[in-house]
């Protein structure tokens, strides 16, 4: 096995500093212009497969399975759901040490075959479990700009 | 199609940091895998590169990068990528080399340089997540993973405490790894009680980020026959992607695992895998991951797969070793080059030459896997003696 010496940090020997200098603008796409607008209505809608007897949530163009095109297909799917799974998550996205925990949750949306990662609010974290009933927390009306972020959380239903 | 052996191997420890340029570690894997069976570069036709994100080793088009470390000058070559799944694609993209009858002989080198990416190369992640609908709430891998466990543990009433024996088994193995990064004697407790990450996930439940390269050579078998005495037949490949929406996925299965897997075993014409396969590395970069994949793999029956660990069924000396290597927990996780060190491991271990890491009763039969992308895409080869 090739034997090469060790350093505890890259920046004890030789190194050049550098980036990939590049910023992005996605578009939401055509069905995230369906989805968006109407979050900003306060309401959740996924898109429908009659063929596949599935509900995708949030809403897709087409369907991954049989090809179906969906954009005739957009439901609203009401914004209650359950916990499918959750986490309290200790770390930034960049690997840093958070300074309070984020309590986050893929939700399963009620009547749907799809999920929205979002974080959970207004519980604490030993309260929660898989299958608890929850359902989603709007931002002020006047505040929302067609961000996923205009859900705040989601919430214990009662 | 041809049958398809693997006559040499070679690899560079695993390091946090090192030294070498990603090429270079490429140069040094590929450099002692043709050491190994006393080949020459000019005795190889072609080359394939797997190698996870650019965004790792922060070249842009890595390939291309690679390609002369890896000893591809004026070689057909070819990279493929399938996030932590890529260093098990690497021998099924050098099998279809091979096995198509274009070309006799391949490299197949699998290369990452985590340690550019700073602060952390965790960082690179935050782009494979959905741009309009989960990237605002800064996801992180670990928490999808913790995610993952939850309902994993959940669903089966697993207990953390018996999951946290792949830590202590692999990294223990680990020991008798000359390239490991981090071997060591750890107990249920140390497990239990390191920092918390992600709930259910600690610091020891994870591999670390690391450097490093492996590579292996493949040939046709006249060549093969010419090369060793005791060449390694890579008799099965399969590969699936399940869907990328992964909210949508129930996630305590890896059904990824299972379509790549009897893809794999058909392939092989291996019928009933807990019986055939004699030794296993299933892709473990958190410790549950082991134990899901080795379900997936139809190794261990749904639910029972942690059953079979507390009674040291995947020990060593176990009736199906797994991970004798030390894994990713124990050896390292320079991504891609990790996935192709588990394919390193059933090789040397098949061959009867894995030294102090040898499993008793000499094993002919092998399976390896690999797992990423967004939590969805499987890779899976199947070796014999
Ligand atoms: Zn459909």
């Amino acid at each position: 096995m090739a034997l090469i010496e060790r350093f505890q940090k890259t920046t004890d020997i030789g190194y050049w500093e550098g980036q990939i200098p590049m910023n992005y603008i996605y578009t939401v796409g055509r069905a995230g212009e369906k989805f968006f607008r109407e979050i900003m209505n306060g309401k959740i809608f996924g898109a429908k497969c009659d063929v596949c007897n599935i509900i995708y949530v949030p809403p897709r163009t087409y369907c991954e399975k049989c090809f179906a095109r969906l954009e005739d297909s957009y439901v609203e799917v009401g914004t209650k759901g359950t916990v499918h799974t959750f986490t309290q998550c200790y770390e930034t996205f960049d690997g840093m040490k958070k300074e309070a925990p984020s309590l986050v949750a893929v939700i399963r949306i009620d009547g749907t075959d799809g999920g929205l990662v979002h974080w959970l609010g207004e519980v604490d974290f030993k309260k929660v479990y898989i299958g608890m009933p929850v359902e989603a927390v709007f931002k002020a009306k006047k505040d929302r700009e067609g961000s996923i972020l205009d859900i705040k959380y989601f919430k214990p239903t009662k | 199609m041809r049958r398809v052996a693997i006559v040499g191997a070679g690899m560079t420890k695993f390091y946090r940091n090192a030294q070498e340029t990603s090429k270079e570690l490429a140069y040094e894997a590929t450099k002692m895998a043709l050491d190994s069976c006393e080949m020459k570069l000019s005795d190889i036709d072609c080359v394939t590169i797997g190698s996870a994100p650019d965004a790792f080793d922060g070249v842009h088009m890595k390939g291309e990068y690679l390609s002369d470390g890896s000893g591809a000058f004026r070689k057909p070559v070819m990279r493929h990528f399938v996030g932590g799944g890529t260093g098990v694609l690497s021998p099924a993209h050098g099998w279809f080399m091979v096995a198509s009858g274009m070309f006799d002989t391949c490299l197949v080198v699998a290369e990452e340089k985590m340690s550019c990416a700073y602060p952390h190369p965790a960082g690179a992640f935050i782009t494979i997540f959905d741009h309009t609908t989960e990237q605002a709430l800064y996801p992180t891998l670990i928490y999808i993973f913790a995610i993952e466990m939850n309902r994993f543990m959940t669903t089966h009433g697993y207990r953390k405490e018996d999951i946290a024996l792949v830590a202590v088994k692999n990294k223990k193995n680990a020991l008798d790894h000359p390239c490991a990064q981090l071997p060591g004697e750890v107990t249920v407790e140390d497990v239990l009680n390191s920092e918390i990450m992600a709930y259910p996930v600690n610091r020891l439940d994870i591999s670390p980020t690391s450097d490093g390269a492996a590579c292996m050579i493949l040939a046709a078998e006249h060549v093969a026959r010419r090369v060793t005495e005791k060449p390694i037949w890579l008799d099965g490949v399969g590969w699936c992607l399940d869907t990328a929406y992964w909210c949508t996925r129930d996630l305590y299965y890896p059904d990824y695992l299972e379509v790549a897997a009897r893809q794999a075993y058909k392939m092989a014409g291996i019928k009933e895998p807990s019986k055939e396969i004699h030794i296993a590395e299933p892709y473990d970069p958190f410790t549950y991951k082991e134990l899901h994949h080795i379900e997936g793999l139809l190794l261990a029956p749904r639910g029972k797969s942690v059953q079979m660990l507390v009674d040291g069924h995947f020990n060593r000396d176990g009736n199906l070793p797994c991970s004798p290597s030390g894994g990713l927990l124990g050896v390292g996780n320079p991504i891609a080059a990790a996935g192709l060190m588990k394919v390193i491991e059933l090789y040397l271990q098949l061959k009867g030459t894995a030294g102090k890491r040898q499993v008793p009763g000499n094993p002919t039969c092998g399976v390896a896997n690999a797992w990423g992308d967004l939590m969805q895409v499987g890779t899976v080869v199947v070796l014999r003696s």
